[in-house]
């Protein structure tokens, strides 16, 4: 089955508090909306009415609406700019089905890019007049590794009068795309790419909100991660059974835990004393797994790493807090970009070792942090489900 | 001649980075490195040893060391240990 992952980043325009575009990224029964919009002038102005744009259209069509019934419910009901004597927003809306059938809308932004296999796909437009506004639509097929860049006008105009003459133009950044695509980037790490490349044309200084968001068609991946041993020893062997089967990506957090699960496989687990980073304890190998870290002062930091991500969601960021090569970026870089669904299995015994008051950080925490964890990835769009032995 | 030391989260706590740096810097300039494997392990379940070292296993012995008797660790039963 596949699934789309979406993400977005926003520059604001310089010395703007508040971005003029505004990108809403929903899930319904069967489907994925993407919707970006692009208010009239910039600040306030601008980010109230891209935020009507999309927030009326996202829940008029996440409640069955059509889209030429929240086409005309905006038409008829943005605020008219006193300056201009216009009410006006931008948007693009893509919807992609969980059957493949996708339907690109868009009113005035630049033309979606479609890459597929490192090409640029041109998609078959037709147009139409609704509401008083002629709009395109587009019907296709979505593939595996499709990915869908949806702009505002920032990104097509990046560095205009500045670094270049004309800016970077539609012909450029989808040339830019074709060549970032064949990196294999998740969406996240493509939309942090194309929103970087922007900043750096208008030299940190937007002249314009800039916008892209990206949606990628990826197979489903199942991640594990298996936390402290059981309450009870005899339920040992089922725990790590129903750990290793039917999974894409296998994650063990804690010492004791990949003792157990060496012991039960029957395959040795190696520690490296190899301190990449001196604040962590290092990671281990056992076959057939494809991360082995220590419990709790692994988990506290991939919990520090994926609220920062949070934390600038939407936001232009360094990926070097995922590129860091530690047993806790590692796991977050693989629930951010490499996960569709995730499944916890906690244990829920009480490791002796950690009821010392003499320690100068509590681990007898590992049960809240995992619940936390739980709710993060959520937060990120992700299918989580916990199971307790 | 194997040399573990615990790197789990109480150990590591209490010391390990330290502790490996240390037999690291000792066995060069003892040039013992063809003779002493240094790995590290998890929980070794030797916690309850000694509240305020690292358990470090050598020939399946486990003793508590801390980054302050490393030295006299090393001399003891590292060298002691290669002597006899």
């Amino acid at each position: 089955m596949n699934v789309v992952e979406a993400v977005y980043k926003s520059l604001n325009k310089k010395n703007e508090e508040l971005c003029g575009d505004k990108v809403e990224i929903v899930r319904t029964d069967d489907s994925m909306i993407m919707i970006l919009s692009d208010g009239l002038g910039s600040g306030v102005k601008a980010n109230i009415l891209s935020t009507l744009s999309s927030k009326i259209i996202r829940t008029m069509l996440k409640e069955g609406a059509s889209i030429d019934d929240a086409v005309s419910t905006i038409a008829s009901t943005l605020p008219v700019c006193s300056v201009r004597k216009l009410a006006y927003s931008t948007f693009s809306i893509l919807q992609i089905y969980d059957d493949g059938h996708a339907h690109l809308t868009e009113f005035d932004n630049p033309t979606c890019f479609c890459l597929r296999r490192g090409k640029l796909l041109e998609l078959p437009f037709e147009e139409r007049e609704v509401a008083g506004k002629i709009i395109r639509e587009s019907d296709f097929t979505v593939a595996q590794g499709d990915y869908y860049v949806l702009v505002s006008d920032g990104v097509i105009y990046a560095g205009v009068g500045e670094t270049l003459n004309f800016g970077w133009t539609w012909d450029n950044v989808a040339q830019y795309l074709e060549r970032e695509s064949t990196k294999g980037y998740s969406a996240y790490r493509m939309a942090n790419s194309l929103a970087s490349a922007c900043n750096d044309l208008y030299m940190g200084l937007p002249g314009d909100d800039t916008t892209v968001a990206v949606a990628k068609i990826i197979p489903a991946r199942r991640v594990h991660i298996l936390a402290s041993p059981p309450l009870h020893k005899e339920d040992d062997e089922r725990f790590v059974k129903e750990f290793m089967a039917d999974s894409d990506v296998r994650i063990i957090c804690g010492g004791t835990s990949g003792n157990l699960v060496s012991r039960v496989l029957g395959k040795p687990l190696r520690t490296s004393v190899k301190y990449t980073d001196p604040s962590l304890p290092p990671t281990a190998v056992i076959d057939g797994i494809d991360l082995v870290t220590e419990g709790v002062l692994t988990l506290n930091r991939t919990l520090d790493i994926l609220r920062e991500c949070r934390k600038h969601e939407g936001e232009l960021h360094d990926l070097a807090i995922l590129d860091a090569d530690n047993g806790a970026a590692k796991i977050a870089k693989i629930l951010i970009e490499d996960c569709t669904h995730l499944t916890l299995y906690i244990g829920q015994a009480i490791n002796p070792a950690h009821q010392n008051p003499d320690l100068p950080f509590d681990l007898s925490i590992k049960y809240r942090l995992l619940e936390e964890l739980a709710d993060l990835v959520r937060q990120f769009g992700k299918d989580v489900t916990c199971h307790y032995y | 001649m194997n040399v573990t030391i615990c790197v789990g989260s109480s150990c590591h706590l209490k010391g390990s980075p330290k502790v490996i740096k240390r037999l690291e810097y000792l066995i060069a300039q003892h040039h013992l490195e063809d003779q002493i494997e240094l790995s590290g392990s998890f929980c070794m379940d030797q916690c309850s040893l000694g509240s305020s070292g690292v358990c470090v296993q050598v020939d399946h012995v486990v003793h508590s060391v801390t980054p302050s008797t490393v030295d006299s660790f090393f001399q003891e039963y590292i060298l002691g240990g290669l002597a006899s």
